[in-house]
């Protein structure tokens, strides 16, 4: 644990929160943020064809995983689905959070001059209030409500049909020459879902640690109940008298000739493995001359040992 | 060969294969934030376990041409960038954290007083409001889930969800999650004194049931079940917390839950550390994102104070026996920091009133409130 005294922590924190309030007072507003840096979560559509039906699959804005857009066409045929940028679609007011996915630009042939198509997008990522969105740059103004049926079929698939008449404010070449062009894409209010999200996120915590709390305060019961019981079981073995019980221990018997024999051969086990011992050394009687002589060889070898000596010598 | 050809030479090498042309002051500006961590978790001792390998993580990639954080020619990672990849871009170090706080974590309190689980919930209120108020800085919606969960005071959980939704902001998250941890001493008082009257701060609470072995045993086992049926997403977070909390209890595998709780743990926060510090070099680091999230940050975990009070105050309007409400503040996970706090004012409030054990109840309800949110956000983006 830290033994920081408590100023420091009191000056650093202070100093922190004046930095941090300078730095949160001088943050632009919204609209330079959302063009801060690159745009991370910009949905990058791969399309495949099947028969009629065009594919996109992409990963939109606010997800981690892929989804699958379906565009087919009635009234006309289904030419290409392209992906594109917002940025080349940006009027005021109109933000690019609110698409989830890229803008996409449908052509369509074959339609009837002046005419009408049907086109639909089907995908399990809409929801009942999807909207979708047309933008056409000839119009006075270029970004207009599709005006969508938004038809909920099994599986929780949604389905948006736009209906484009050929040469209409829709359609993006102006022309009444049985080609259609649609660009647009799907949109939903992004601060709708972020503060939807937001409530039902927050309470579902409550309800999860709520259930979770109901879950604990009844095995609590349950447990207490036990040890309640076993507290009880055991208070009452207590207080019953005890089965009288023979102090001695039954022991086994070993006869006394093998009881020799063990210990003769544990004897003799024992004696073979003792190592000799020296009973007896001869020990001439020591002269002052050759102790003195003793000391000096045991002080010269004790030399080399001696790192004090050693320095000392050099 | 001639002067001018090993002139050349020379030149080539001074601009091709050392650090000193390619310093860039952005680079030299890091090495200094680096120098500041270093000195907080060295001289002042301030989370010095996270701060010294994160700091060095900073040091070490803010050096130019360092292979450290790459990938080689043929694709493969460079030393830390291997760490990353594998310990937090496969989620793996911060479950294996989760695993190791489960081993050493105690349930006995939230067990005895499940009422405290709705405090973790409500200390959760500062996550999703600073989720929204991000959103008005212009964050994207995974950026500002990522931001929300500081508030959280879940380290792991943190690095968790960023690196899951938002990896570009790791660093700044984890940093700020951290920093502001250590600081919940400083942060939480004013917050606690300014919502609560000297009478409320005098509350006794009734001393906690004893919890028998066999519950804690099967706590882990019931709190999975539920939690992992309702929200999915958090399964490898709370599986992990709630495995090693098995072993603990189970008390069979000693062994295990020993090394869950020292050795595993260490290891992998030294791996954690690095990798996380390696992500603040200075082109993803020196812009106003890392410096609002700090902003944001210190207001997080300030709601979401204000919010596990609040909650105490009115789960009191209900209750018989009435709550301290200054246990709310513990309901931020930062164990057990955040009860020690409740703790000490406590005992300021009145020297005899001992609420470290009642705190501890919100403050581990705070760890699974806060991988909830995780989960939740998690599950929001699926």
């Amino acid at each position: 644990m830290t033994h920081t005294p408590h100023g420091f922590f009191k000056r650093a924190f202070w100093t922190w929160l004046i930095f941090v309030s300078v730095m949160l007072v001088m943050a632009p507003g919204t609209e330079v943020w959302a063009a801060f840096g690159e745009d991370l979560e910009k949905p990058r559509p791969e399309f495949t064809r099947e028969g009629d039906v065009i594919t996109a699959k992409l990963v939109p804005r606010a997800k981690s995983t892929s989804v699958l857009l379906r565009f087919l066409v009635s009234g006309g045929r289904l030419v290409d689905v392209e992906g594109m940028d917002f940025k080349d679609a940006v009027r005021p007011g109109m933000d690019n959070k609110d698409f989830k996915s890229e803008l996409f630009v449908i052509k369509i042939d074959n339609v009837s001059p002046g005419g009408e198509a049907q086109i639909s997008v089907t995908s399990n990522f809409f929801t009942s209030s999807t909207q979708y969105w047309v933008f056409n740059e000839k119009s006075k103004e270029p970004w207009m409500n599709g005006e969508v049926q938004n038809i909920s079929l099994p599986d929780l698939v949604q389905q948006l049909v736009v209906s484009v008449k050929d040469g209409g404010p829709f359609d993006s070449d102006g022309a009444a020459d049985g080609r259609i062009t649609l660009v647009g894409g799907p949109k939903d209010s992004f601060w709708g879902y972020a503060l939807g999200t937001l409530f039902i996120r927050f309470f579902g915590i409550f309800l999860v640690l709520g259930i979770l709390m109901i879950g604990m305060i009844l095995s609590g019961k349950v447990f207490q109940m036990f040890d309640k019981k076993k507290a009880t079981l055991e208070k009452e073995s207590q207080l019953q008298p005890e089965a009288p019980t023979s102090d001695i221990q039954p022991v086994e018997t070993v006869g006394s000739e093998l009881a020799t024999a063990v210990g003769v051969a544990l004897h003799l086990y024992f004696s073979a493995s003792r190592p000799e011992v020296i009973t007896h050394i001869f020990t001439p009687a020591i002269s002052p001359w050759l102790r003195q002589g003793r000391e000096r060889v045991m002080n010269a070898r004790f030399i080399p040992t001696n790192r004090a000596n050693r320095l000392q010598n050099r | 060969m001639t002067w001018d050809q090993v002139l050349e030479l020379i030149k080539s090498i001074l601009l091709t294969q050392t650090g000193i042309p390619n310093l860039a002051i952005g680079q030299v500006i890091m090495v200094l934030i680096a120098f500041f961590f270093l000195y907080l978790a060295v001289a002042k001792e301030y989370e010095p376990l996270l701060l010294v390998p994160i700091g060095f993580g900073i040091f070490l990639v803010n050096f130019p041409l360092a292979p450290l954080m790459g990938f080689s020619e043929h694709g493969n990672p460079e030393l830390i960038r291997a760490f990353y990849k594998y310990g937090i871009e496969w989620e793996i170090i911060p479950c294996v954290i989760f695993l190791g706080l489960g081993a050493m974590t105690d349930f006995g309190p939230l067990i005895a007083n499940p009422k405290t689980l709705i405090i973790g919930a409500g200390a959760q209120l500062g996550v999703f409001i600073t989720y929204c108020g991000t959103l008005f800085f212009g964050f994207t919606l995974k950026e500002a889930a990522s931001v929300g969960i500081i508030g959280g005071a879940d380290g792991p959980t943190t690095i968790y969800l960023t690196a899951k939704l938002a990896p570009q902001l790791l660093g700044a998250n984890a940093l700020a999650a951290y920093s502001y941890m250590a600081m919940v001493p400083l942060i939480q008082p004013p917050i606690m004194r300014l919502m609560t009257t000297p009478e409320q701060r005098r509350i006794k609470m009734r001393q906690l049931r004893p919890v028998s072995a066999r519950e804690k045993l099967f706590f882990p086992l019931i709190a999975t079940i539920l939690i992992i049926i309702l929200i999915p997403a958090v399964a490898p977070l709370m599986g992990m917390f709630m495995f090693g909390n098995f072993m603990r209890e189970c008390g069979v595998v000693k062994r295990l839950s020993d090394t869950a709780q020292n050795a595993l743990m260490n290891i992998v926060t030294i791996f954690l550390g690095l990798s996380v510090g390696a992500t603040m070099q200075a082109d993803v680091f020196l812009s106003w994102k890392p410096m609002l999230i700090f902003g944001f940050g210190l207001l997080d975990f300030v709601i979401c104070t204000f919010g596990g009070i609040l909650t105490v105050h009115i789960m009191n309007l209900f209750l018989k026996e009435k709550m301290n409400p200054l246990i709310g503040s513990a309901g931020v996970s930062a164990v057990p920091m955040a009860a020690r706090v409740s703790q000490v004012e406590g005992l300021k409030a009145d020297p005899d009133n001992w609420l470290i054990m009642h705190a501890m109840g919100p403050n581990l309800a705070g760890v699974i409130g806060s991988a909830s949110a995780a989960g939740m956000f998690i599950a929001m983006f699926m």
